[in-house]
């Protein structure tokens, strides 16, 4: 498989505290490549790098080979990140922001359509994306966000926390939507501190704590490596 | 371009929801009906007037006197009584606003050369706009009198020569002269005339600068309350495109927002003014004659500047939007640029900013807003050099604010850049 996402030595520093210490890991085409660990591992901070929302104080990330100090553009138009307390505008009905959003990335008015077929049927919302996004629950606004990052074929989505703040149905709901349209082919990033929503997603994780990667490989392989019966008990092998 | 109208509806859809219309909507009827009530009252307050009166001279000159009363527009209830107090009474059971009594021997005072006293009273029974102005009446009235009276005794002393030359032997024909323009006419009802006609315009200008920077920092202050910004800053579109928009969208709905609310304070202003297009037909001639009215070209002139102005106060407010957390703090953000607006504004209405002191002149002129107020008298009085020099120093300010605001968007400061009250610090 093709490499989609390099990341070679990223490193970020917040005034004097370095949140990344030159961590690397590369998603390949078509794979879910998922980011475990605590809050403050680095996780967000990476997932923003790569979404050009935050300026890198080292290293080197590349998407479909284009540098992202130099080509800042060519990511927005291949990516599609869905931050962890996104919001949709609450004045716009879920159809308009939809096709607010389809016409950054759309060549003609067939394809905003197409698009937006596409994202009502990945949010299965129905004829409440008539509605404003303000009456929306959290779980609506959440599965019309994905929708959103998934409806234009990215070639990565980038996902950080998906399932924050949901309840267990819609949690299951939105792991069902990932795992389904990720096997169209579309490459994913994701992070969670949900080590067994990871576990089940990905093909592929890398462990991170403290702003380093510890390990990286597929869930079967570390929890062989490591003999552990999940990723969590991995993770706490390794930290100890 | 495509992308950048998709960004720009938006933003004025964002803009203009119901909370907007409703504001616009509410003050439009306040102010029409507010409008109404006060100029109702004003048409009664120059109505005819009634007045009691109790003449107790009943002498030729008493009467001449209320038969000129009466032509100047008093309607008279005059009590056949002969008691003062039964004079008031009368008044009060008819609801009359006045009583005047005249006194008994004024036709033979006034032959003596004596001065008489003439009784008025005032049944004040409320502090409304038109009680007040009843009280003109004792003046219009004492005047009336005595002008009445003056005469008739200069008439019988020297019945060949006018009383009007007598008393005022020296006339004067008042002539203004602006620049080379000379025309006739009285210095204080032209610059009376111009002050009403322009009173409007630091009222728009001020209005439209505060809408504008309130709706572009609060437009940003949303997208980070309803984390909708991190989202907009991944899609593929300039981060510069993204400020131009939101500056753009909230300069429109704040110049409809600023007409909506000035055709309302309109309404209610000229239930004061009076309209005036009907006042100006007398002097606009003369307004014409000394090249006081804004030729095109002017009006031109001082719209480009109000426009650098909008753009200078809407870029500040970006670079203040970015600061605000929320909405809420973003209302208190915008108050150092109201500040801003609000000082030449004030200042123009009371003074000529140009003849203030040195100090007060370069803080005056430092302020980027103060330039259009002064426009409309420097394009009058051909002061070209100083609209020039104000023009020149807007767009200088508003290139190094677009340039801080770019950078600011363009690097991860948009995000993590804010103002932090309980530390007193700015965070980068």
């Amino acid at each position: 498989m093709a490499t989609v996402l390099e990341v070679r030595g990223l490193r970020k520093f917040y005034g004097h505290f370095e949140a990344l210490k030159g961590i690397s890991f590369e998603v390949r085409e078509g794979e879910i490549f998922g980011l475990i660990g605590p809050n403050g591992a680095g996780k967000t901070t990476t997932l923003r790098i790569v979404a050009t929302l935050l300026a890198m104080s080292g290293g080197q990330v590349k998407l479909l080979g284009y540098d992202l100090r130099e080509n800042p553009e060519k990511f927005r138009e291949n990516i599609s990140y869905l931050p962890e307390e996104a919001g949709a505008y609450r004045n716009l009905t879920g159809l308009d922001y939809l096709r607010f959003m389809a016409r950054f990335y759309d060549r003609s008015p067939e394809e905003t359509e197409r698009f937006i077929e596409r994202a009502m049927a990945i949010a299965g919302l129905g004829d409440r994306l008539k509605d404003k996004v303000g009456t929306y629950s959290k779980g609506m606004v959440r599965k019309l966000l994905l929708a959103r990052a998934l409806m234009t074929k990215p070639v990565l989505a980038i996902l950080d926390e998906p399932t924050s703040g949901l309840d267990v149905i819609n949690s299951l709901e939105v792991r069902d939507i990932i795992k389904r349209y990720a096997r169209e082919g579309l490459s994913v990033l994701l992070s969670s501190h949900n080590m067994l929503e990871v576990e089940y997603l990905s093909d592929r994780v890398a462990l991170i704590d403290q702003g380093k990667i510890l390990d990286i490989g597929t869930p079967q392989e570390l929890k062989e490596k490591y003999e552990a019966p999940n990723l969590e008990v991995v993770f706490r092998r390794i930290v100890q | 371009m495509k992308k950048f109208t998709n960004l720009l509806f938006k933003e004025i859809r964002e803009l203009i929801n119901k909370q907007l219309i409703f504001s616009l909507v509410f003050t439009l009827i306040i102010f029409y009906f507010i409008g109404q009530i006060a100029r109702q009252e004003a048409k009664r307050a120059e109505g005819i007037r009634r007045i009691g009166v109790l003449d107790l001279d009943r002498s030729p000159l008493s009467r001449g006197l209320l038969d000129n009363l009466r032509l100047v527009r008093f309607k008279i209830d005059e009590f056949e009584t002969g008691d003062k107090e039964e004079a008031l009474r009368l008044a009060r059971e008819r609801n009359l606003a006045f009583l005047l009594v005249i006194p008994s021997g004024l036709s033979e005072g006034i032959e003596r050369l004596e001065t008489r006293e003439l009784e008025t009273y005032s049944f004040l029974r409320s502090f409304s706009m038109a009680e007040a102005r009843y009280g003109e009446i004792f003046r219009v009235i004492l005047d009336t009198a005595n002008n009445y009276l003056s005469n008739e005794i200069l008439k019988k002393k020297w019945p060949e020569i006018s009383p009007e030359n007598l008393k005022k032997p020296l006339k004067s024909r008042d002539f203004v002269i602006v620049r080379e323009n000379r025309a006739e006419a009285s210095a204080s009802a032209i610059a009376g005339f111009m002050y009403a006609q322009s009173i409007f315009v630091p009222i728009i200008l001020a209005m439209i600068l505060i809408y504008s920077s309130q709706m572009v920092i609060s437009a940003i202050a949303m997208e980070k309350q309803n984390k909708t910004l991190e989202t907009l800053l991944t899609v593929p579109i300039s981060r510069s495109s993204i400020v131009a928009a939101k500056m753009l969208a909230a300069g429109i709905v704040g110049l409809i927002s600023t007409l909506i609310y000035l055709a309302g304070f309109r309404w209610y202003m000229r239930s004061f003014t009076g309209d005036i297009a009907e006042a100006a037909s007398s002097i606009t001639t003369v307004i014409k004659e000394l090249g006081l009215s804004l030729t095109t070209a002017g009006s031109i002139i001082l719209l480009f500047s109000l426009f650098l102005a909008i753009l200078c106060a809407l870029a500040l407010a970006t670079i203040l939007g970015v600061l605000a957390e929320d909405y809420r703090s973003a209302q208190s953000l915008i108050m150092p640029l109201i500040l801003l607006v609000m000082i030449p504004y004030i200042l123009s209405i009371f003074t000529d900013l140009r003849t203030l002191s040195l100090p007060a002149k370069i803080l005056i002129y430092a302020i980027p807003f103060s330039h259009p107020f002064m426009t409309t008298q420097n394009i009058l009085f051909h002061n070209y050099m100083a609209i020039g020099a104000g023009i020149v120093y807007m767009l200088v300010v508003f290139i190094i604010l677009v340039i801080i605001a770019a950078r600011i968007f363009s690097t991860d400061r948009v995000l993590t850049m804010k103002l932090r009250w309980r530390r007193r610090q700015v965070v980068l």
